[in-house]
Protein backbone atom coordinates (compact mmCIF):
# COMPACT_ATOMS: atom_id res chain seq x y z
CA UNK A 1 0.00 0.00 0.00
CA UNK A 2 0.85 3.34 -1.40
CA UNK A 3 1.28 5.92 1.78
CA UNK A 4 0.24 9.56 1.78
CA UNK A 5 3.27 10.57 3.86
CA UNK A 6 7.00 8.97 3.71
CA UNK A 7 10.06 10.01 5.67
CA UNK A 8 12.97 8.43 4.59
CA UNK A 9 16.12 8.82 6.36
CA UNK A 10 15.55 12.56 6.86
CA UNK A 11 17.14 15.07 9.53
CA UNK A 12 14.99 18.08 10.74
CA UNK A 13 16.10 21.07 11.96
CA UNK A 14 16.78 24.92 11.48
CA UNK A 15 19.55 26.36 9.82
CA UNK A 16 22.33 23.99 9.78
CA UNK A 17 21.07 22.56 13.68
CA UNK A 18 19.51 19.24 13.21
CA UNK A 19 16.45 18.97 15.43
CA UNK A 20 15.70 15.19 15.25
CA UNK A 21 17.83 12.56 12.93
CA UNK A 22 17.06 10.37 10.36
CA UNK A 23 13.51 9.64 10.58
CA UNK A 24 12.25 6.54 8.57
CA UNK A 25 8.37 6.20 8.95
CA UNK A 26 5.25 5.87 6.58
CA UNK A 27 1.44 7.31 7.15
CA UNK A 28 -1.07 6.03 5.16
CA UNK A 29 -4.09 6.99 4.03
CA UNK A 30 -7.43 6.70 6.18
CA UNK A 31 -5.13 6.27 9.26
CA UNK A 32 -5.29 8.02 12.55
CA UNK A 33 -1.81 8.64 13.30
CA UNK A 34 -0.55 10.34 16.88
CA UNK A 35 2.84 11.97 17.42
CA UNK A 36 3.42 12.29 21.05
CA UNK A 37 6.18 13.39 23.08
CA UNK A 38 7.21 15.93 25.59
CA UNK A 39 6.93 19.70 25.31
CA UNK A 40 9.70 20.73 22.94
CA UNK A 41 10.98 17.25 21.74
CA UNK A 42 10.24 18.30 17.77
CA UNK A 43 6.63 17.61 17.33
CA UNK A 44 6.31 20.89 15.73
CA UNK A 45 9.48 20.78 13.51
CA UNK A 46 8.01 17.37 12.42
CA UNK A 47 4.34 18.55 11.46
CA UNK A 48 6.57 21.64 9.60
CA UNK A 49 7.84 18.69 7.92
CA UNK A 50 4.96 17.23 6.99
CA UNK A 51 2.83 20.17 5.87
CA UNK A 52 5.99 21.26 3.58
CA UNK A 53 6.55 24.72 5.61
CA UNK A 54 10.07 23.37 6.46
CA UNK A 55 12.67 21.33 4.39
CA UNK A 56 14.72 18.19 5.57
CA UNK A 57 18.41 19.07 6.10
CA UNK A 58 18.91 15.58 4.92
CA UNK A 59 16.76 12.58 3.12
CA UNK A 60 13.46 13.60 1.86
CA UNK A 61 10.03 13.51 3.11
CA UNK A 62 7.37 12.83 0.32
CA UNK A 63 3.96 13.69 0.45
CA UNK A 64 1.25 12.58 -2.09
CA UNK A 65 -1.84 10.56 -2.36
CA UNK A 66 -1.44 7.08 -3.00
CA UNK A 67 -3.14 8.43 -6.78
CA UNK A 68 -0.07 10.70 -7.14
CA UNK A 69 -2.10 13.93 -6.86
CA UNK A 70 -0.92 16.76 -4.20
CA UNK A 71 -2.35 16.16 -1.21
CA UNK A 72 -4.50 18.67 0.40
CA UNK A 73 -4.00 19.57 4.33
CA UNK A 74 -6.53 20.60 6.43
CA UNK A 75 -4.10 22.14 9.33
CA UNK A 76 -5.40 22.93 13.15
CA UNK A 77 -3.30 25.20 14.86
CA UNK A 78 -2.80 25.52 18.43
CA UNK A 79 -5.67 28.02 19.13
CA UNK A 80 -3.58 30.56 21.03
CA UNK A 81 -1.15 30.87 18.65
CA UNK A 82 -4.12 33.04 16.59
CA UNK A 83 -4.57 36.78 16.47
CA UNK A 84 -7.76 38.00 19.08
CA UNK A 85 -7.12 41.02 19.32
CA UNK A 86 -9.65 41.64 16.07
CA UNK A 87 -12.94 40.44 16.64
CA UNK A 88 -13.39 37.88 13.71
CA UNK A 89 -16.75 36.14 13.43
CA UNK A 90 -16.63 32.10 13.38
CA UNK A 91 -18.10 32.38 9.92
CA UNK A 92 -15.05 34.61 8.50
CA UNK A 93 -12.44 32.29 10.01
CA UNK A 94 -14.35 29.68 8.92
CA UNK A 95 -14.17 30.82 5.53
CA UNK A 96 -10.52 31.57 5.40
CA UNK A 97 -10.29 27.84 4.98
CA UNK A 98 -12.04 28.17 0.96
CA UNK A 99 -9.61 30.55 0.49
CA UNK A 100 -7.20 28.19 -1.02
CA UNK A 101 -9.46 27.23 -3.53
CA UNK A 102 -11.12 30.89 -4.53
CA UNK A 103 -7.51 31.50 -5.46
CA UNK A 104 -6.30 35.66 -6.01
CA UNK A 105 -8.36 38.66 -6.42
CA UNK A 106 -11.19 36.43 -5.99
CA UNK A 107 -14.36 37.21 -3.42
CA UNK A 108 -16.30 34.25 -1.67
CA UNK A 109 -18.82 32.87 -3.81
CA UNK A 110 -22.31 30.69 -3.26
CA UNK A 111 -19.99 27.39 -3.08
CA UNK A 112 -17.82 28.88 -0.53
CA UNK A 113 -20.62 30.04 1.52
CA UNK A 114 -22.05 26.64 1.10
CA UNK A 115 -19.00 25.01 2.23
CA UNK A 116 -18.46 26.90 5.40
CA UNK A 117 -22.02 26.50 6.32
CA UNK A 118 -21.52 22.60 5.42
CA UNK A 119 -18.45 22.73 8.08
CA UNK A 120 -19.88 24.94 10.95
CA UNK A 121 -22.80 22.20 10.57
CA UNK A 122 -20.64 18.90 10.44
CA UNK A 123 -19.03 19.88 13.61
CA UNK A 124 -21.83 20.77 15.34
CA UNK A 125 -21.61 24.50 16.14
CA UNK A 126 -24.19 25.93 13.04
CA UNK A 127 -25.78 28.95 15.49
CA UNK A 128 -21.94 30.13 16.05
CA UNK A 129 -21.30 31.21 12.84
CA UNK A 130 -22.53 34.49 14.01
CA UNK A 131 -20.49 35.06 16.88
CA UNK A 132 -17.20 36.31 17.96
CA UNK A 133 -14.15 33.95 17.82
CA UNK A 134 -12.45 35.55 20.72
CA UNK A 135 -15.66 35.31 22.79
CA UNK A 136 -15.90 31.62 22.46
CA UNK A 137 -15.46 28.91 25.05
CA UNK A 138 -12.00 26.74 24.28
CA UNK A 139 -13.57 24.01 23.08
CA UNK A 140 -15.95 25.97 20.83
CA UNK A 141 -12.37 27.33 19.20
CA UNK A 142 -11.23 24.07 18.99
CA UNK A 143 -14.23 23.49 16.88
CA UNK A 144 -14.12 26.61 15.00
CA UNK A 145 -10.99 25.74 13.62
CA UNK A 146 -11.42 22.27 12.90
CA UNK A 147 -14.52 23.86 10.86
CA UNK A 148 -12.17 26.18 9.29
CA UNK A 149 -9.86 23.42 8.50
CA UNK A 150 -13.36 20.83 6.71
CA UNK A 151 -13.81 24.20 4.50
CA UNK A 152 -10.45 23.13 2.88
CA UNK A 153 -11.69 19.85 1.47
CA UNK A 154 -8.96 17.97 2.76
CA UNK A 155 -7.64 14.77 2.38
CA UNK A 156 -5.52 14.67 6.02
CA UNK A 157 -6.51 16.43 8.74
CA UNK A 158 -3.77 17.72 11.23
CA UNK A 159 -4.05 18.77 14.59
CA UNK A 160 -1.88 20.33 16.75
CA UNK A 161 -2.63 19.86 20.49
CA UNK A 162 -6.10 20.14 19.91
CA UNK A 163 -7.20 19.23 23.76
CA UNK A 164 -4.51 21.06 25.21
CA UNK A 165 -5.85 23.13 28.20
CA UNK A 166 -9.40 22.16 28.11
CA UNK A 167 -11.68 20.74 30.64
CA UNK A 168 -12.33 17.54 30.74
CA UNK A 169 -16.07 17.24 29.15
CA UNK A 170 -14.32 19.43 26.41
CA UNK A 171 -11.05 17.75 25.82
CA UNK A 172 -13.92 14.41 24.80
CA UNK A 173 -16.24 15.89 23.06
CA UNK A 174 -13.05 17.47 20.67
CA UNK A 175 -11.70 13.72 20.75
CA UNK A 176 -15.22 12.58 19.77
CA UNK A 177 -15.69 14.89 17.08
CA UNK A 178 -11.59 13.52 15.04
CA UNK A 179 -12.73 9.75 16.07
CA UNK A 180 -16.08 10.78 14.09
CA UNK A 181 -14.45 12.63 11.40
CA UNK A 182 -11.90 9.77 10.88
CA UNK A 183 -14.45 7.07 10.89
CA UNK A 184 -17.35 8.31 9.35
CA UNK A 185 -15.66 10.42 6.38
CA UNK A 186 -12.64 8.46 6.30
CA UNK A 187 -10.00 11.37 6.82
CA UNK A 188 -6.74 10.82 7.18
CA UNK A 189 -5.85 12.47 10.47
CA UNK A 190 -2.19 13.42 12.55
CA UNK A 191 -2.64 14.43 15.72
CA UNK A 192 0.06 15.74 17.98
CA UNK A 193 -0.15 15.99 21.78
CA UNK A 194 1.51 15.80 24.57
CA UNK A 195 -1.31 14.30 26.27
CA UNK A 196 -0.72 10.31 26.33
CA UNK A 197 -4.08 9.69 27.76
CA UNK A 198 -5.66 11.44 24.37
CA UNK A 199 -3.29 9.46 22.12
CA UNK A 200 -2.96 6.14 23.31
CA UNK A 201 -7.13 5.35 23.41
CA UNK A 202 -7.91 7.23 20.23
CA UNK A 203 -5.12 6.59 17.78
CA UNK A 204 -4.38 3.79 15.57
CA UNK A 205 -0.78 4.17 14.97
CA UNK A 206 1.72 6.51 16.45
CA UNK A 207 5.56 7.90 16.84
CA UNK A 208 6.56 8.84 20.09
CA UNK A 209 9.04 11.87 19.04
CA UNK A 210 12.19 12.72 20.80
CA UNK A 211 15.41 14.50 20.29
CA UNK A 212 16.94 10.82 20.65
CA UNK A 213 14.68 8.60 20.79
CA UNK A 214 12.22 7.86 17.98
CA UNK A 215 9.78 4.85 17.57
CA UNK A 216 7.04 4.23 15.44
CA UNK A 217 3.89 1.10 15.49
CA UNK A 218 0.96 0.41 16.68
CA UNK A 219 -0.32 1.74 20.83
CA UNK A 220 0.52 -1.75 21.84
CA UNK A 221 4.32 -1.04 20.52
CA UNK A 222 5.22 2.15 21.11
CA UNK A 223 3.44 2.80 24.45
CA UNK A 224 4.92 0.70 26.71
CA UNK A 225 6.24 1.74 30.69
CA UNK A 226 9.64 1.32 29.25
CA UNK A 227 9.54 3.49 26.47
CA UNK A 228 7.49 5.91 28.15
CA UNK A 229 10.17 6.17 31.03
CA UNK A 230 13.12 6.18 29.36
CA UNK A 231 11.39 9.02 27.28
CA UNK A 232 10.67 11.17 30.08
CA UNK A 233 13.09 10.02 32.92
CA UNK A 234 11.05 8.93 35.20
CA UNK A 235 8.79 5.58 36.17
CA UNK A 236 5.78 5.15 34.01
CA UNK A 237 3.22 2.45 33.88
CA UNK A 238 0.72 1.74 31.46
CA UNK A 239 -2.19 -0.45 31.96
CA UNK A 240 -5.54 -1.34 31.07
CA UNK A 241 -8.45 -0.07 32.73
CA UNK A 242 -12.09 -1.25 31.63
CA UNK A 243 -10.58 -1.86 27.88
CA UNK A 244 -8.64 1.89 27.75
CA UNK A 245 -5.72 2.08 28.10
CA UNK A 246 -4.12 4.61 31.52
CA UNK A 247 -0.74 5.82 32.00
CA UNK A 248 0.41 6.42 35.40
CA UNK A 249 3.67 8.44 36.06
CA UNK A 250 5.83 9.21 38.57
CA UNK A 251 4.82 6.07 41.41
CA UNK A 252 7.07 3.33 42.61
CA UNK A 253 7.94 -0.27 42.34
CA UNK A 254 5.64 -0.43 45.50
CA UNK A 255 2.71 1.00 44.01
CA UNK A 256 3.11 -1.08 40.93
CA UNK B 1 -11.77 84.70 12.80
CA UNK B 2 -15.81 83.35 12.77
CA UNK B 3 -16.49 80.19 11.48
CA UNK B 4 -17.55 80.75 7.89
CA UNK B 5 -14.51 82.92 7.44
CA UNK B 6 -12.03 80.53 9.01
CA UNK B 7 -13.76 77.58 6.94
CA UNK B 8 -13.25 79.64 3.76
CA UNK B 9 -9.63 80.69 4.57
CA UNK B 10 -8.76 76.91 4.59
CA UNK B 11 -10.55 76.21 1.39
CA UNK B 12 -9.75 79.19 -0.56
CA UNK B 13 -5.97 79.91 1.04
CA UNK B 14 -5.01 76.01 2.14
CA UNK B 15 -6.85 73.25 -0.07
CA UNK B 16 -4.14 70.86 -0.19
CA UNK B 17 -3.62 71.46 3.60
CA UNK B 18 -7.36 70.09 3.92
CA UNK B 19 -7.04 67.39 1.13
CA UNK B 20 -3.72 65.87 2.28
CA UNK B 21 -4.74 66.35 5.52
CA UNK B 22 -7.51 64.37 5.07
CA UNK B 23 -5.83 61.46 2.71
CA UNK B 24 -2.84 60.86 5.04
CA UNK B 25 -5.72 60.68 8.01
CA UNK B 26 -7.65 57.93 5.95
CA UNK B 27 -4.78 55.52 4.87
CA UNK B 28 -3.12 56.30 8.09
CA UNK B 29 -6.03 55.03 9.86
CA UNK B 30 -6.68 51.76 8.05
CA UNK B 31 -3.06 50.70 7.62
CA UNK B 32 -2.98 50.88 11.45
CA UNK B 33 -5.73 48.77 11.88
CA UNK B 34 -3.11 46.12 10.96
CA UNK B 35 -0.45 47.58 12.91
CA UNK B 36 -2.28 47.33 16.21
CA UNK B 37 -3.70 44.25 15.16
CA UNK B 38 -0.37 42.66 14.67
CA UNK B 39 0.81 44.26 17.70
CA UNK B 40 3.48 46.06 16.14
CA UNK B 41 2.40 49.88 17.07
CA UNK B 42 6.40 50.69 17.77
CA UNK B 43 6.62 49.95 14.17
CA UNK B 44 4.64 52.69 13.27
CA UNK B 45 6.51 55.12 15.44
CA UNK B 46 10.33 53.92 14.11
CA UNK B 47 8.96 54.33 10.76
CA UNK B 48 7.94 57.64 10.79
CA UNK B 49 11.28 58.15 12.62
CA UNK B 50 13.76 56.57 9.83
CA UNK B 51 11.53 58.14 7.20
CA UNK B 52 12.32 61.60 9.28
CA UNK B 53 16.22 60.49 9.21
CA UNK B 54 15.95 59.81 5.41
CA UNK B 55 14.45 63.15 4.73
CA UNK B 56 17.30 64.51 6.96
CA UNK B 57 20.44 62.63 5.11
CA UNK B 58 19.03 64.39 2.01
CA UNK B 59 20.90 67.68 3.59
CA UNK B 60 24.07 66.22 3.21
CA UNK B 61 25.95 67.01 0.47
CA UNK B 62 26.73 62.52 0.06
CA UNK B 63 23.13 61.65 -0.23
CA UNK B 64 21.94 65.07 -2.08
CA UNK B 65 18.76 63.80 -3.64
CA UNK B 66 15.15 65.01 -3.68
CA UNK B 67 13.83 64.89 -0.75
CA UNK B 68 10.87 62.49 -0.93
CA UNK B 69 13.31 60.35 -2.70
CA UNK B 70 15.79 60.29 0.53
CA UNK B 71 13.18 59.57 2.69
CA UNK B 72 11.26 56.61 0.35
CA UNK B 73 14.88 54.77 -0.49
CA UNK B 74 15.95 54.73 3.34
CA UNK B 75 12.39 54.18 4.56
CA UNK B 76 12.10 51.12 2.06
CA UNK B 77 15.34 49.53 2.40
CA UNK B 78 14.87 50.02 6.63
CA UNK B 79 11.49 48.31 5.73
CA UNK B 80 12.77 45.40 4.12
CA UNK B 81 15.95 44.59 6.48
CA UNK B 82 13.82 44.96 9.68
CA UNK B 83 10.62 42.73 7.83
CA UNK B 84 13.69 39.79 8.08
CA UNK B 85 14.82 40.93 11.48
CA UNK B 86 11.52 40.78 12.84
CA UNK B 87 11.04 37.04 12.22
CA UNK B 88 14.40 35.81 13.32
CA UNK B 89 14.22 34.86 16.26
CA UNK B 90 17.81 35.72 18.26
CA UNK B 91 17.11 39.38 18.78
CA UNK B 92 13.64 40.11 20.29
CA UNK B 93 11.10 42.11 18.18
CA UNK B 94 11.00 45.36 20.83
CA UNK B 95 14.99 45.17 21.03
CA UNK B 96 14.74 45.00 16.75
CA UNK B 97 12.55 47.99 16.53
CA UNK B 98 14.11 49.93 19.66
CA UNK B 99 17.91 50.23 18.14
CA UNK B 100 16.49 51.31 14.42
CA UNK B 101 14.39 54.08 16.58
CA UNK B 102 17.15 55.41 18.59
CA UNK B 103 19.41 55.35 15.93
CA UNK B 104 17.20 56.87 13.59
CA UNK B 105 16.95 59.95 16.10
CA UNK B 106 20.47 59.83 16.72
CA UNK B 107 21.63 60.01 12.96
CA UNK B 108 19.10 62.88 12.53
CA UNK B 109 20.33 65.06 15.36
CA UNK B 110 23.93 64.25 13.97
CA UNK B 111 23.01 65.65 10.65
CA UNK B 112 21.48 68.99 11.84
CA UNK B 113 24.77 69.49 13.49
CA UNK B 114 26.65 69.37 10.30
CA UNK B 115 24.02 70.74 8.36
CA UNK B 116 24.82 74.43 6.84
CA UNK B 117 23.39 77.26 9.45
CA UNK B 118 21.46 78.39 7.04
CA UNK B 119 19.32 75.20 6.45
CA UNK B 120 18.99 74.00 10.14
CA UNK B 121 15.21 76.40 9.96
CA UNK B 122 14.40 74.90 6.63
CA UNK B 123 15.51 71.83 7.94
CA UNK B 124 13.32 71.47 10.73
CA UNK B 125 10.49 72.90 9.70
CA UNK B 126 10.97 70.14 7.27
CA UNK B 127 11.27 67.61 9.64
CA UNK B 128 8.33 68.72 11.50
CA UNK B 129 5.99 68.98 8.31
CA UNK B 130 4.06 71.80 8.24
CA UNK B 131 -0.05 70.84 7.27
CA UNK B 132 -0.54 74.12 6.13
CA UNK B 133 2.24 74.67 3.16
CA UNK B 134 1.52 71.10 1.81
CA UNK B 135 2.80 71.82 -1.90
CA UNK B 136 0.75 70.46 -4.82
CA UNK B 137 3.33 68.18 -5.54
CA UNK B 138 3.75 66.65 -2.27
CA UNK B 139 -0.34 66.31 -2.38
CA UNK B 140 -0.32 64.30 -5.94
CA UNK B 141 2.04 62.22 -4.83
CA UNK B 142 0.51 61.31 -1.56
CA UNK B 143 -2.88 61.02 -3.78
CA UNK B 144 -1.02 58.44 -5.90
CA UNK B 145 0.26 56.23 -2.67
CA UNK B 146 -3.71 56.74 -1.41
CA UNK B 147 -4.34 55.03 -4.62
CA UNK B 148 -1.98 52.04 -5.00
CA UNK B 149 -2.03 51.60 -0.77
CA UNK B 150 -5.95 51.67 -1.48
CA UNK B 151 -5.77 49.13 -4.19
CA UNK B 152 -3.76 46.77 -2.98
CA UNK B 153 -5.99 46.32 0.01
CA UNK B 154 -9.25 46.25 -1.45
CA UNK B 155 -7.69 43.65 -4.25
CA UNK B 156 -5.86 41.65 -1.45
CA UNK B 157 -8.07 41.99 1.68
CA UNK B 158 -7.94 38.02 2.37
CA UNK B 159 -4.64 37.72 1.64
CA UNK B 160 -3.51 40.46 4.36
CA UNK B 161 -6.53 39.56 7.16
CA UNK B 162 -5.71 35.58 6.83
CA UNK B 163 -1.66 36.62 7.20
CA UNK B 164 -2.48 39.04 10.10
CA UNK B 165 -4.68 36.17 11.73
CA UNK B 166 -2.61 33.16 11.35
CA UNK B 167 -0.10 33.20 9.09
CA UNK B 168 1.29 29.47 10.17
CA UNK B 169 -1.81 28.09 9.13
CA UNK B 170 -2.19 30.27 5.45
CA UNK B 171 1.54 28.74 5.20
CA UNK B 172 -0.12 25.24 5.06
CA UNK B 173 -2.16 26.48 2.27
CA UNK B 174 0.51 27.74 0.16
CA UNK B 175 0.55 31.26 0.96
CA UNK B 176 3.66 32.65 0.74
CA UNK B 177 3.40 34.27 4.45
CA UNK B 178 6.41 35.87 4.08
CA UNK B 179 6.01 37.39 0.85
CA UNK B 180 2.79 38.99 1.89
CA UNK B 181 4.33 40.54 5.08
CA UNK B 182 6.74 42.26 3.51
CA UNK B 183 4.58 43.90 0.81
CA UNK B 184 2.40 45.05 3.78
CA UNK B 185 5.64 46.85 5.02
CA UNK B 186 6.48 48.11 1.96
CA UNK B 187 3.60 49.48 1.29
CA UNK B 188 3.55 50.70 4.98
CA UNK B 189 6.79 52.01 4.32
CA UNK B 190 5.62 54.10 1.17
CA UNK B 191 2.68 55.82 2.66
CA UNK B 192 4.32 56.42 6.04
CA UNK B 193 7.53 58.05 4.21
CA UNK B 194 5.07 60.18 1.94
CA UNK B 195 2.65 61.28 4.50
CA UNK B 196 5.82 62.35 7.05
CA UNK B 197 7.24 64.34 4.83
CA UNK B 198 4.15 66.24 4.54
CA UNK B 199 2.39 66.29 7.88
CA UNK B 200 5.26 64.98 10.04
CA UNK B 201 5.65 62.04 12.60
CA UNK B 202 3.45 62.96 15.43
CA UNK B 203 0.58 63.38 12.98
CA UNK B 204 1.50 59.93 11.25
CA UNK B 205 1.79 58.10 14.01
CA UNK B 206 -1.22 59.46 15.87
CA UNK B 207 -3.43 58.28 12.99
CA UNK B 208 -1.44 54.65 12.55
CA UNK B 209 -2.41 54.40 16.30
CA UNK B 210 -5.10 56.58 17.49
CA UNK B 211 -7.76 55.70 14.49
CA UNK B 212 -7.77 52.29 14.65
CA UNK B 213 -7.93 51.94 18.97
CA UNK B 214 -11.39 53.82 18.60
CA UNK B 215 -12.63 52.23 16.11
CA UNK B 216 -11.92 48.39 17.81
CA UNK B 217 -13.55 49.71 20.91
CA UNK B 218 -16.97 51.38 18.96
CA UNK B 219 -17.10 48.59 16.43
CA UNK B 220 -17.83 44.47 16.87
CA UNK B 221 -16.89 43.46 13.43
CA UNK B 222 -13.85 43.27 11.67
CA UNK B 223 -15.29 44.92 8.27
CA UNK B 224 -16.66 47.81 10.71
CA UNK B 225 -13.69 48.49 12.64
CA UNK B 226 -12.08 49.26 8.94
CA UNK B 227 -14.85 51.40 8.00
CA UNK B 228 -15.25 53.35 10.95
CA UNK B 229 -11.25 53.78 11.29
CA UNK B 230 -11.22 55.31 8.49
CA UNK B 231 -13.86 57.47 9.13
CA UNK B 232 -12.51 58.83 12.23
CA UNK B 233 -9.29 59.40 9.63
CA UNK B 234 -11.64 61.57 7.21
CA UNK B 235 -13.25 63.78 9.67
CA UNK B 236 -10.65 64.63 12.47
CA UNK B 237 -8.57 66.52 9.84
CA UNK B 238 -10.80 69.01 9.08
CA UNK B 239 -12.39 69.11 12.91
CA UNK B 240 -8.71 69.76 14.00
CA UNK B 241 -7.61 72.27 11.29
CA UNK B 242 -10.94 73.94 12.20
CA UNK B 243 -9.70 74.17 15.81
CA UNK B 244 -6.68 75.27 14.79
CA UNK B 245 -7.67 77.99 13.11
CA UNK B 246 -10.47 79.24 15.77
CA UNK B 247 -7.94 78.63 18.94
CA UNK B 248 -4.68 79.62 16.99
CA UNK B 249 -3.16 76.22 17.59
CA UNK B 250 -0.26 74.24 15.90
CA UNK B 251 -2.20 72.18 12.73
CA UNK B 252 -0.92 69.03 13.46
CA UNK B 253 -0.92 68.46 17.35
CA UNK B 254 -4.90 70.25 17.21
CA UNK B 255 -5.86 67.27 14.70
CA UNK B 256 -3.99 64.53 16.59
CA UNK B 257 -5.66 66.16 19.80
CA UNK B 258 -8.96 65.67 17.85
CA UNK B 259 -8.28 61.97 17.33
CA UNK B 260 -7.97 61.80 20.77
CA UNK B 261 -10.77 62.96 21.86
CA UNK B 262 -12.75 60.76 19.82
CA UNK B 263 -10.71 57.80 21.01
CA UNK B 264 -12.00 59.32 24.81
CA UNK B 265 -15.29 59.33 23.35
CA UNK B 266 -15.13 55.61 22.23
CA UNK B 267 -13.49 54.43 25.57
CA UNK B 268 -16.43 56.10 27.48
CA UNK B 269 -18.78 54.58 25.19
CA UNK B 270 -17.25 51.17 25.18
CA UNK B 271 -17.53 51.26 29.19
CA UNK B 272 -21.05 52.57 28.69
CA UNK B 273 -21.98 49.26 26.78
CA UNK B 274 -20.40 46.99 28.88
CA UNK B 275 -22.41 48.11 31.61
Amino acid sequence: MEPVIRFTNATLGYGHTPILRDLSFDVHEGEYFGLVGPNGAGKTTMVRAILGTLKPLAGTVRVAMPSGATVRFGYVPQRDTVDYVLPYTVGEIVMMGRYRQMGIFHRPGEADRTAVQKSLDHVDIRDLGGMSFRDLSGGQKQRALIARALASEPDVLVLDEPTNGMDLSSRLSILDLIKHLHGNDRLTVIMVSHLLDDVANHVERLAIVEREFFQVGTVAEVLTGANLTTLYGMHVDVRRVDGRMVILAGGDDERR
Amino acid sequence: MSGAEIVRTIFEEFPYALYGSILVGMICAFLGVYIVAKRVVFLGAVMTQVSVMGLALTFLPLFAVPHTLGSLVITLGTVVVISRMLTGKKVPKDAVLGIVFVTSIAARILVLQKAAKVEVAEIENLLRGDILFVTPALFYLMAGAFVAASAAHLLFFKEFTYISFDAETARTQGFNAAGWEIAFYLIAGVVISFATHMVGDIYVFGFLVIPPVAAMLLARRVTRIFVVAVLIGLLAPPVGLFCAFLFDLPSSPAIVGVAAVVLAAAWIVSLVRKR
